[in-house]
């Protein structure tokens, strides 16, 4: 049989059936779908890369003033992680740029990019300096180890690269939440948002690395085999979410901030979050920062208890302390599923007197409250295993402890996810908040195939 | 030059100033970092520069509210050198407090305050306190918009105090209103209240410097070597040359006396000029290029003036922001707290560790006071940018 008499006509009739042009939006959720869940994980590798192309130089640094060689290794760690995911990170960029982006919303994607030219203009080449500074930075660990000064502006360099880089996109991104009159670079760049997001995102880039160095550390320690891996493991571990719940403890402050500008500069979308369909989600991400710090908590407990350290018995102590404030942050306002179901019970009417509030769920004070305990505790938390440190034997750490480490880093996903999920959808329907809509990608018709001739 | 010797030796023997030179200058300091230790003396010549230019502008600024605006307007507008003076005093108070805010920094960081330099720390604290008082209370004076309604904010903060707040408002404010008693008691704040304690306190400040002498840092003592891998415990002190202030007793023997020292004179009196000179330099070039400015005179009734914080007050400015009405107090409850632990540190931290490394405890906390102040400036700092 003739293979080409079958698979000339299935190709025919294939052409016939397939669009003749790209999707431009006709499909809303499934555009959403996959733009949403490639984002995530592009945020997701990208904010690592750029965590420790930031924290990896600082680690570095550290090193050199402590003479420690601990450190050493575990920025040399840090650079190889670069150099190996900066790859992928970037591929899932691409595609969603190229693919996605120009093919569900070219109307948009086209719009952004004429508005945000110079941010975008200077992202790219920052990323071609820091995907040449991570090489140089990796690479050159031995022949410059006799210049160690030369290789850490090498990486101080990486660093700003790193930063600069997720700037530009925090200008592009934070200028779709709160627009400007886009009439220069100046502009766009100085939104309301673009300030605290920079700052809200660098902060948690450096968190979430810790975080996730620790729960590498973990499954790292727990299948180690000579003595001088499990001391470096349960060392880097301990550092890591040391780290990582250091800057984490920096949030809350930035984190209201930033959500006092959307109040004051988009305010439907900060109702959305804080009163609105996302407010259920806005009360997860705040139980889940408490769960976060209660189970670093945790681990310091149990990681210092192990050796006997002095420390252990307060670290518990105040972890029983941090539950009570996280059922105090845990409470809902309203107790009812919809607002018209609130509303016909009185409204401000509270739950024993027949209505649906609960008083001890209002934001102001009580979740204020609850965010102000959450950081004294965490920061007493920190101080407290800093000073067990000592009598910690490095190498001797228990299952328990890497298996809390591991936990750190799914929680810190989750909610930089759920973060990610809020912010995007507090705008929706809008790409660009007041300006321009998800449904409206679907009215940019196709150019019109020519004619053949008369 | 035989002249000059008579009368040198003329007043050596009645105020034995030649034991005084020698006393000030050729004491032993640390070598090693002694480009941080410029700090202080930078410090100190930037009051002194306030000092100066602040006695030039009262020969022309006359405390009301219907003058004062209008005695600095005709410097704006009529007198080159008293514009220029009056930049000097404002860019020199600014680059003042980012200087002593470092010093701050750097001697918390060393662990300079401890024993037996606790006093010194106190004093310090004291003058940073000072000094920022001096800021703003002299924001107030031009009595154009911006310090009208500085005036307003600032003057408001202390009604947040338990019990007397509305007492101490009314006290500043002379009156529920800010108004002309507002600004002749801020005046005589500014240039008699605050100058009496600032200058007694600078002279306990160097006395106590002088007698303990340069802490330094960490690396230039003994103790730094302890934990370091393949690295010896160099030799002790006793085994060293120890020149006076040090060894500074009593204290751990790790701390008490740096490895290497040199004179004062001339190596950091060398460096200390030098950063000196640079700043004021500095601080004159911006007086001339930016000078001070004036904006139109207060307003109280206007609906359409945005005001806008000075710079070192954008930390209380983004707290006001930030706290929610029920729980205002903490905007001064935050500071105040600050400050009583700044004051308490050398008592609480006790310990003879200086590495600030193996000083978690306060480091810690410490540098997340640090990164909390300057993560409000930032985020306060971007709100004046808004477009």
């Amino acid at each position: 049989m003739n293979a080409l008499a079958v698979i000339g006509p299935a190709l025919h009739r294939l052409a016939g059936e397939l669009p003749s042009t790209a999707p431009q939006g006709r499909n809303i959720v499934a555009a959403q779908i996959a733009i949403g869940s490639l984002f995530s994980l592009h945020i997701l590798i990208a904010g690592l890369v750029s965590g420790a192309a930031e924290l990896g130089p600082a680690i570095e640094f550290l090193g050199y003033m402590r003479q420690r060689r601990n450190y050493d290794r575990l920025a040399h760690g840090l650079g190889r992680f670069i150099t190996l995911y900066f790859s992928v990170s970037s591929t899932i960029a691409i595609l969603l740029v190229t693919v996605l982006l120009v093919g569900y919303w070219g109307h948009f994607w086209t719009t952004i990019v004429t508005i945000g030219w110079w941010p975008l203009f200077i992202e790219a080449w920052t990323f071609v300096l820091q995907v040449t500074l991570a090489y140089i930075w990796y690479y050159t660990w031995d022949p410059l180890r006799g210049f160690k000064g030369v290789h850490m502006a090498i990486g101080g360099l990486l660093a700003i690269a790193s930063f600069l880089q997720v700037y530009m996109i925090d200008v592009i991104a934070s200028y779709m939440l709160t627009p400007t009159n886009p009439q220069n670079p100046i502009r766009l760049v100085l939104n309301p948002t673009s300030y605290p997001l920079t700052v809200h995102r660098t902060v948690g880039n450096l968190a979430y690395v810790g975080f996730v160095i620790g729960a590498f550390c973990a499954i790292r320690f727990l299948r180690a085999k000579k003595p001088e891996d499990k001391v470096f493991y349960d060392w880097a571990g301990s550092f890591g979410v040391l780290w990582g719940i250091s800057l984490t403890l920096l949030q809350p402050v930035v984190g209201y901030s930033y959500a006092k500008e959307i109040q004051l500069h988009a305010y439907g979308s900060w109702y959305k979050m804080m009163y609105g369909t996302l407010s259920p989600l806005f009360l997860w991400q705040i139980t889940l920062l408490g769960i976060m710090f209660l189970t670093a908590t945790l681990y310091f407990a149990r990681r210092l208890r192990t050796n006997g350290a002095r420390g252990a018995g307060l670290l518990k102590a105040m972890a029983v302390g941090l539950v009570l404030t996280i059922l105090l942050a845990a409470q809902p306002y309203h107790l009812g599923l919809t607002y018209d179901a609130v509303a016909g019970a009185g409204l401000n009417r509270p739950f024993w007197e027949g209505g649906l509030i609960n008083p001890l769920g209002s934001m102001i004070p009580w979740k204020v409250l609850a965010l102000m305990f959450y950081t004294l505790i965490a920061i007493a938390a920190v101080v407290w295993y800093l000073r067990g440190l000592p009598g910690v034997v490095w190498g001797a750490a228990r299952r328990g402890e890497q298996r809390l480490l591991m936990l750190l880093a799914v929680l810190t996903i989750f909610m930089m996810v759920t973060m990610g999920f809020i912010r995007e959808n507090s705008r929706a329907p809008f790409l660009i908040t007041g300006e321009m809509t998800i449904q409206g990608q679907q009215n940019i018709e196709p150019t019109p195939t020519p004619q053949s001739g008369p | 030059m035989g002249r000059i010797a008579a009368v040198y030796d003329w007043l050596d023997e009645r105020a034995a100033i030649r034991s005084l030179v020698r006393k000030g200058l050729y004491e032993a300091v640390p070598v090693r970092g002694a480009w941080f230790y410029t700090l202080g003396s930078a410090t100190l010549v930037l009051i002194l520069l306030q000092l100066v230019t602040g006695i030039f502008l009262t020969l022309v600024y006359v405390p009301s509210v219907t003058e004062g605006w209008a005695s600095l307007n005709y410097l704006k507008q009529h007198d080159a050198f008293g514009s220029i003076v009056r930049g000097i005093h404002l860019w020199s108070a600014y680059i003042l407090l980012f200087v002593i805010g470092l010093h701050m920094v750097r001697t918390f960081f060393s662990g300079s305050y401890k024993r037996p330099r606790e006093l010194n720390w106190v004093t310090g604290v004291g003058l940073f306190i000072l000094v920022l008082v001096m800021a703003i209370t002299g924001a107030f004076l031009p009595w154009d918009q911006a310090a009208y309604w500085t005036a307003v904010v600032v003057t408001n903060v202390p009604s947040y105090t338990p019990f007397i707040g509305s007492f101490i408002r009314a006290l500043w404010r002379g009156g529920d209103f800010v108004g002309p008693i507002t600004l002749t008691r801020t005046f005589g704040i500014h240039v008699w209240l605050v100058p009496a304690i600032l200058f007694p306190l600078i002279l306990a400040h160097l006395a106590l410097l002088r007698k303990h002498g340069e802490f330094g840092s960490y690396i230039n003592y003994r103790g730094a070597y302890r934990r370091r891998e393949g690295v010896d415990v160099p030799p002790a002190p006793a085994q060293r040359p120890i020149e006076p202030p040090y060894p500074a007793v009593p204290t751990d023997e790790l701390w008490a006396a740096p490895l290497e020292t040199e004179d004062f004179f001339p190596f950091q009196t060398f460096k200390d000029g030098l950063v000196s000179v640079v700043l004021v330099i500095v601080v004159f070039l911006l007086a001339v290029a930016i000078g001070a400015p004036l904006e139109p005179i207060a307003d109280p009734s206007t609906t359409s003036y945005t005001p806008v914080p000075e710079w070192f007050f954008l930390p209380l400015d983004e707290l006001l922001l930030l706290v929610p009405q029920q729980l205002i107090p903490l905007v001064l409850v935050l500071p105040a707290g600050g400050v009583l632990l700044l004051l308490a540190l050398p008592f609480i931290d006790r310990g003879p560790e200086r590495n600030p490394f193996e000083r978690p405890a306060v480091m810690v906390p410490g540098a997340f006071a640090v990164l909390f102040v300057v993560i409000l400036t930032l985020l306060g700092s971007g709100r004046l940018f808004n477009l």
